[in-house]
C-alpha cells in the first residue's frame, strides 16, 4: 500500500458526480426498507431477503463496483494522470495493490454499509443475522467485483462497456437462462455466500449455487483477475503521438 | 544528410564508451503496421537538447521511450547504462514533463507537488515541494485547486513536478505550451540554470524559437527518423548543396559586390533595396575571405550577417528534404 496513490485515488473516486448517484442509489435501498417497515404490511424476513438480494446484490454491488473498479486505474490512464504514478520509482504491484484496495473500500462503503442498514430497517424474523450475513457476502462480492473490473480496465479502455455488458448480459440475462453460466456469476456466488452467512437464522431464500462451487470459483477467478492486473500494469505502456 | 546519427556505425560506437546519461541503439518502435520511430541512435550528455520534428514525426513517442513509458520493438533504451523500460528505479534519475494537459485537478499545486515529492521518497517533501513552487513562480496559487490553474500555470506546475526530486535527467514534451511570454523566458532561463548545473535536458518543441534560444543542441526527427543531430549552425553549414545568405553593409556595397562575384564560392551577389545579399556554397570559406575581399578593394565593412541561419531555415530545409 502507498498512502499518497490511496489518498489520491480516494479523492479522485469520490469527487466524481457518478459517486453521488451512487451514494443516492444506496439511499434508496435503506429508504424502501424503512418504508416496508412503516407500512401496514410491517416487518417480513421474506422481503428482507428479497430486498437485500434483488435491490442490494444483484443491482447496488455490481453498479458500484463497475464505477469503483474501471475508475480506480482505467480512468486515470485515460485521462493521462497515471504517468504521475508511472513514472516514479514505485513497484507496479504496489500501484495496483493500492488501487484495489482503495476500490474495495469505496464499494464496501457504498454496498455492505447500505445493505447492513437496510436489513435491520426492514427487520423480521432473525433480520439482524440477515443484514449481517448479506453485508458480509456483499463485502467479498464487492472484492471479487472490483479485481475483476480493475484487470478490465487495463485490457481494454473500454472497460466499463464491458463490465456493464457482464453484469447485464451475462448475470442477468443468460445467468437466468442456462444454469451453467451461473458458475461464473459473481452475483451468484455472492448470493451463495449470504447464504451460507444468513441461512441458519432464517430459512427465507435459497442461492442457485452450492457453497463449495462458488468459493473455489470465487477464489480462482480472484486470483486469475488480480494476476492478471499485475502483469498488466507491470509491461503498461503509455504512448506518445502516433504518426 | 552526413550529420544524422547512422544506426549501425553508432551503434559499435556508442558500446566503446561509458554509459551516457541517455542512450538510444538502433530504436524502433511499431505500433501494428505503422512505424513511428524508425532504427533511432544517438546518446545525450548533460545540457540542452531541443528534439524537432512535425507534428506526428515521432517526438513523443521517442520522449516517452526514453522516459520508460514505452518499450522500444527494436533497439536498447538506457539511463546510465539502465534499461529504461520495466525499471522503476530509472525514475530518481528521471523528471518528465508530459505533453498532455490533465493533471489532478482536485488537488492544490501544493498538495500536488507535495504528493510528486513524496512518491518519489524523499526525506522532505515539504520542503523540496516549495522550493519547486519557488522555482516556477507558484507561491501565491499553491493553494488553489490545479482545475482553477490557467494552462501555463498547469505547464508550470508540470515542470516543478518534475524537478521536484532534483533529477539528473529531464525529458519536456513542450514544455511552454500556454505560457505567456515572461513566463517562457522565466522557464527557459530556469532550464538553462540547471543544464549548467550538469543535467541532461530533452526537450521537444515545434516553437523554433524557443530551442534555439535554450537548445546547445537539437535533433532533427522527420517521419521517425533522426534527421540530424548537434549544434544546429553546424548542421546548416553542412547543407553544402543549398547556398548560405548573407547581407552585408559596407562603405561601398557596390565595389563590394564586384569583388566578391569573382570568388568561386560565391554563387550570387545582388544589390537589392540598398541592401547588398551574396549567396555562398561555401559558409566557411565566405566568412573567411569576405574581410580580406573588402580589405582588397577599399571598402570599410560594417555588418555582416548570414540571414539563413536560424533554426527555422534548418528545420524547413531538413522537412523538404
Amino acid at each position: 500500500m502507498n498512502a499518497v496513490i490511496a489518498r489520491i485515488t480516494l479523492r479522485q473516486l469520490l469527487s466524481r458526480r457518478r459517486t453521488l448517484l451512487l451514494v443516492a442509489l444506496s439511499a434508496v435501498v435503506v429508504l424502501v426498507a424503512i418504508l416496508r417497515r412503516l407500512s401496514p404490511s410491517g416487518a417480513d424476513a421474506k422481503f428482507t431477503a428479497d430486498l437485500l438480494s434483488t435491490l442490494g446484490i444483484a443491482t447496488l454491488m455490481p453498479l458500484v463496483a463497475l464505477i469503483f473498479g474501471t475508475g480506480a486505474i482505467g480512468a486515470e490512464l485515460e485521462e493521462g494522470t497515471a504517468v504521475y504514478i508511472l513514472a516514479k520509482p514505485i513497484r507496479r504491484w504496489v500501484v495496483v495493490a493500492t488501487k484495489l484496495v482503495i476500490a474495495v473500500g469505496c464499494s464496501i462503503a457504498l454496498t455492505s454499509l447500505p445493505i447492513l442498514v437496510a436489513g435491520i430497517m426492514a427487520g423480521g424474523d432473525g433480520s439482524g443475522r440477515l443484514a449481517i450475513g448479506f453485508a458480509v457476502a456483499s463485502a467479498i462480492g464487492s472484492a471479487l467485483y472490483c479485481a475483476i473490473f480493475v484487470a478490465l480496465s487495463l485490457v481494454t479502455s473500454r472497460a466499463f462497456i464491458w463490465g456493464l455488458g457482464y453484469v447485464l448480459v451475462w448475470e442477468g440475462f443468460l445467468a437466468g437462462l442456462f444454469t451453467g453460466t451461473r458458475t461464473l456469476s459473481v452475483r451468484e456466488h455472492t448470493l451463495a455466500f449470504a447464504q451460507a452467512l444468513a441461512n441458519p437464522a432464517a430459512n427465507v431464500f435459497k442461492a442457485d449455487l452450492p457453497l463449495g462451487t462458488a468459493v473455489v470459483v470465487a477464489a480462482v477467478v480472484a486470483v486469475v483477475a488480480v494476476t492478471i492486473a499485475l502483469r498488466r500494469l507491470a509491461r503498461i505502456e503509455i504512448a506518445g503521438e502516433i504518426v | 544528410m552526413n550529420v544524422a546519427t547512422g544506426p549501425s556505425a553508432t551503434a559499435a560506437s556508442l558500446e566503446a564508451r561509458p554509459p551516457a546519461p541517455v542512450e538510444l541503439s538502433g530504436v524502433s518502435r511499431w505500433y501494428g503496421n505503422v512505424v513511428a520511430v524508425n532504427e533511432v541512435s544517438f546518446r545525450l550528455e548533460p545540457g540542452v537538447t531541443g528534439l524537432l520534428g512535425p507534428n506526428g514525426a515521432g517526438k513523443s513517442t521517442l520522449l516517452h521511450l526514453i522516459a520508460g513509458l514505452l518499450a522500444p520493438s527494436a533497439g536498447s533504451v538506457t539511463i546510465s547504462g539502465r534499461s529504461a523500460f520495466g525499471d522503476p528505479g530509472v525514475y530518481r534519475e528521471i523528471g518528465l514533463v508530459p505533453e498532455r494537459e490533465t493533471v489532478y485537478s482536485f488537488l492544490t499545486g501544493r498538495e500536488f507537488l507535495e504528493a510528486n515529492a513524496k512518491l518519489q521518497g524523499l526525506p522532505d517533501p515539504a520542503s523540496a515541494a516549495q522550493r519547486a513552487i519557488a522555482e516556477v513562480e507558484l507561491t501565491d496559487a499553491q493553494d488553489r485547486p490545479l482545475g482553477g490553474y490557467s494552462k501555463g500555470m498547469r505547464q508550470r506546475a508540470k515542470v516543478a513536478a518534475a524537478f521536484v526530486h532534483d533529477p539528473r535527467i529531464l525529458l519536456l514534451d513542450e514544455p511552454f505550451n500556454g505560457m505567456d511570454p515572461r513566463q517562457r523566458l522565466h522557464t527557459m532561463g530556469f532550464l538553462r540554470r540547471l543544464a549548467e548545473e550538469g543535467r541532461t535536458i530533452l526537450f521537444s518543441s515545434h516553437i523554433l524559437e524557443e530551442v534555439e534560444r535554450v537548445a546547445d543542441r537539437v535533433l532533427v526527427v522527420i517521419a521517425g527518423r533522426l534527421a540530424a543531430s548537434g549544434d544546429f549552425r553546424a548542421i546548416r553549414r553542412l547543407m553544402t548543396d543549398r547556398p548560405h545568405t548573407f547581407t552585408l553593409r559596407s562603405s561601398n556595397d557596390r565595389r563590394l559586390a564586384a569583388q566578391l562575384v569573382g570568388e568561386p564560392f560565391v554563387t550570387g551577389v545582388t544589390l537589392e533595396d540598398g541592401l547588398l545579399v551574396a549567396r555562398a556554397a561555401d559558409f566557411g570559406a565566405f566568412s573567411r575571405a569576405v574581410a580580406a575581399r573588402a580589405r582588397e578593394a577599399d571598402v570599410t565593412l560594417y555588418e555582416v550577417l548570414p540571414t539563413d541561419e536560424s533554426l527555422e531555415s534548418v528545420f524547413s530545409y531538413l522537412v523538404r528534404g
